[in-house]
């Protein structure tokens, strides 16, 4: 068939492409000052851990990993909570101008940040949301809406129109519908909505940047690139801080990859 | 007590009318079966007797009440979709439990009828899968035992069998037979297979272009299709029709298409009220013979195109007079394509449809 080999090597090349800055920050963030600093770089750290208690305790990282995992879930909660509703009607009701509506998302999706910059700091801070983990929630709520209501309405217009039918049948409301018989069945999806709209949250700087000035407010992305001083650049406490913000990540789309799994293997619908 | 009456359904969808006037009664415990072709709105009739669909006009009476304004789950329906339609999630017993939980019945009658009804429909062994890890005809019956648990007035079926290959389907059909015969429930089943209907009902409604075309038991509709889209869509292969001219003589009438004429002893009658006009002539494929022919016999010399050897018997295909005819007879012919024949068959075999008409004939 194809080459092999071939095949494989450019596999491991993109793999080790991607992974390339993530090595390089993790071996960083186990080396000793001396070592960041040399010249020639030296590949191997010494397995110090001086960057990662400095970044802990002198750079306070747990209290922005706190600030991000409240920001980041609660925008996970609300947009399933709206986007599951919204893809649902959208997948199933005859509803005028469908087309237009989720072309209309899709444009709002598209929308550069910067352009709405001015307005979105505008509407906080007559609302008082500045400075506020709320008022970060509620643009990054809208912003990964779009995407997630697209997603789930590709699900649920997949899933056979006779099990809904089925479960009326059998006696089900439109509630119990969705929850026993559909969102079940949708949890591939729902998945992929949830670590898409999570890692954008917490990945997200410059509206962090933007609305939070207040250190005590302020999400990792943020907090980790005010590490710098105005003469100093830590690297180390940078990179071990970094690994700490992208642990979640990992954990987060590990377990749910798991769920998505899952998910597809209980699809089977009809044979 | 009637179990199902439908009274003047109508259905519209957008401009397109799918359904006229469609009356229909299934007496209580009777095997309906609604056939036609794909697209001649048998379904939707299916889902409107459910309630999934809204009839535009008309009304739907289940076991004497009248259902218009009642949802699927208390119309006391179960339904038995085409693609099954299990719930992929659940395991068979979580499946055929479902629609009892949602109603809350108590936990010892789930149990009770989840027992009865495995080893009605013999799946106790498959209790623990889910669909995905059974075949087709285990995920039917499981499918069938989802309706069967609820004890429901009416049973619908929407082509049940039509995933299924031949041999599965011969024998589901057998069992489904059966299965009627022991719960005695009114139960109306969409096909579009005309040996489901025939087998399984005791009425048959054949429906075209949204209306019922002809209701009746299925003997019957097989010896006396109603009009000629009946004629041509009830039998295997299908009747051989002729469409010509018909000229009233004093005591008999004459049909005639291109090059072929034949005679037909007749009576005056209501239904042809002109001298002359359009008519269909109708002959089965089983009553062409080419044995010599009895008292009372057309007889006309043809040419056989093909022949199609199905073991148990044989069709012929043959052109007779620029007519093509198609001939079911034993095996066997000593004729072979290409080579003439004679081609015979009762003059009381035929059956002439004018205006859309069946036209009674005088038996001989």
């Amino acid at each position: 068939m194809t080459n092999r080999p071939a095949l494989l090597g450019g596999m491991l090349l993109a793999v080790l492409g991607s992974l390339c800055p993530f090595l390089w920050f993790v071996l960083t963030s186990f080396k000793s000052q001396i070592q960041v600093e040399a010249i020639p770089p030296t590949w191997w750290p010494d397995g110090s851990l001086a960057f990662y208690t400095s970044a802990l305790v002198e750079h306070r990282l747990f209290h922005y990993v706190r600030n991000s995992v409240v920001v980041a879930g609660a925008t996970t909660i609300i947009v399933l909570a709206v986007a599951t509703p919204a893809a649902y009607a959208l997948a199933r009701l005859r509803l005028p101008g469908k087309a237009w509506i989720l072309g209309g998302l899709l444009c709002v999706a598209m929308f550069p940040p910067i352009v709405m910059a001015g307005p979105v700091w505008q509407i906080l801070e007559r609302l008082g949301g500045l400075n506020t983990h709320w008022g970060l929630v509620l643009p990054y709520v809208s912003l990964s809406l779009p995407l997630a209501v697209w997603i789930l309405t590709v699900f649920f217009q997949e899933l056979p129109f006779e099990l809904e039918e089925a479960a009326r049948i059998d006696g089900c409301t439109t509630w119990q519908t969705l929850s026993k018989v559909l969102l079940p069945l949708a949890t591939p999806g729902l998945f992929t909505a949830a670590i898409l709209t999570f890692i954008y949250a917490w990945n997200e700087f410059f509206f962090a940047l933007l609305i939070l000035t207040n250190p005590d407010q302020q999400t990792l992305p943020v907090g980790i690139a005010l590490f710098q001083g105005e003469f100093t650049m830590p690297w180390g406490e940078i990179a071990a801080a970094s690994v700490v913000a992208t642990l979640p990540l990992i954990i987060v789309v590990l377990l749910f990859q798991r769920g998505i799994i899952n998910g597809l293997s209980a699809g089977a619908v009809k044979g | 007590m009637t179990g199902l009456a439908l009274r003047h359904i109508g259905k519209t969808f957008g401009q397109t009318r799918v359904l006229h006037d469609v009356s229909l009664e299934a007496g209580d415990g009777e095997f309906v079966v609604l056939l036609g072709p794909s697209g001649c709105g048998k379904s939707t009739l299916l889902r409107i007797i459910a309630g999934l669909e809204r009839q535009t006009g008309g009304s739907v009476s289940i076991g004497g009440r009248c259902v218009d304004d009642v949802p699927p789950s208390e119309r006391d329906i179960a339904m038995v979709f085409q693609h099954y339609a299990l719930y992929p999630h659940f395991t068979v017993r979580e499946n055929l439990a479902f629609g009892l939980k949602i109603r809350r019945e108590p936990t010892p009658v789930i149990e009770e009828r989840l027992a009865e009804t495995a080893s009605l429909l013999d799946i106790d062994n498959l209790l623990d899968r889910r669909p995905k890890e059974l075949s087709g005809g285990q995920r039917q019956r499981v499918a069938m035992g989802r309706a069967i648990v609820r004890k429901p007035a009416l049973f619908l079926f929407d082509e049940p069998l039509s995933n299924l290959d031949a041999r599965l389907r011969a024998s589901m059909r057998v069992e489904l037979k059966k299965l009627h015969r022991r719960l005695g429930t009114t139960m109306v089943y969409v096909t579009h297979d005309q040996a489901e209907a025939m087998t399984l009902g005791h009425t048959i409604a054949i429906m075209n272009h949204g209306r019922i075309q002809q209701t009746g038991r299925p003997d019957r509709i097989y010896q006396e299709p109603g009009n000629p889209f009946v004629a041509g869509f009830i039998g295997n292969p299908p009747m051989n029709l002729f469409e010509g001219s018909y000229r009233l003589h004093p005591r008999d009438l004459e049909f005639r298409v291109g090059d072929l004429t034949v005679r037909i002893p007749f009576q005056a009658h209501d239904l042809v009220g002109t001298e002359s006009g359009t008519a269909t002539l109708g002959i089965r494929p089983e009553d062409v013979t080419f044995d010599p022919p009895g008292p009372r016999h057309v007889a006309i010399a043809g040419t056989i195109d093909l022949i199609e050897n199905l073991g148990g018997d044989a069709v012929v295909y043959l052109t007779v007079k620029g007519q093509s005819l198609a001939a079911r007879t034993v095996p066997g012919l000593r004729q072979h394509a290409g080579e003439s024949v004679t081609a015979h068959w009762p003059m009381n075999a035929l059956h002439l449809f004018i205006n859309e008409h069946r036209v009674p004939l005088p038996s001989s």
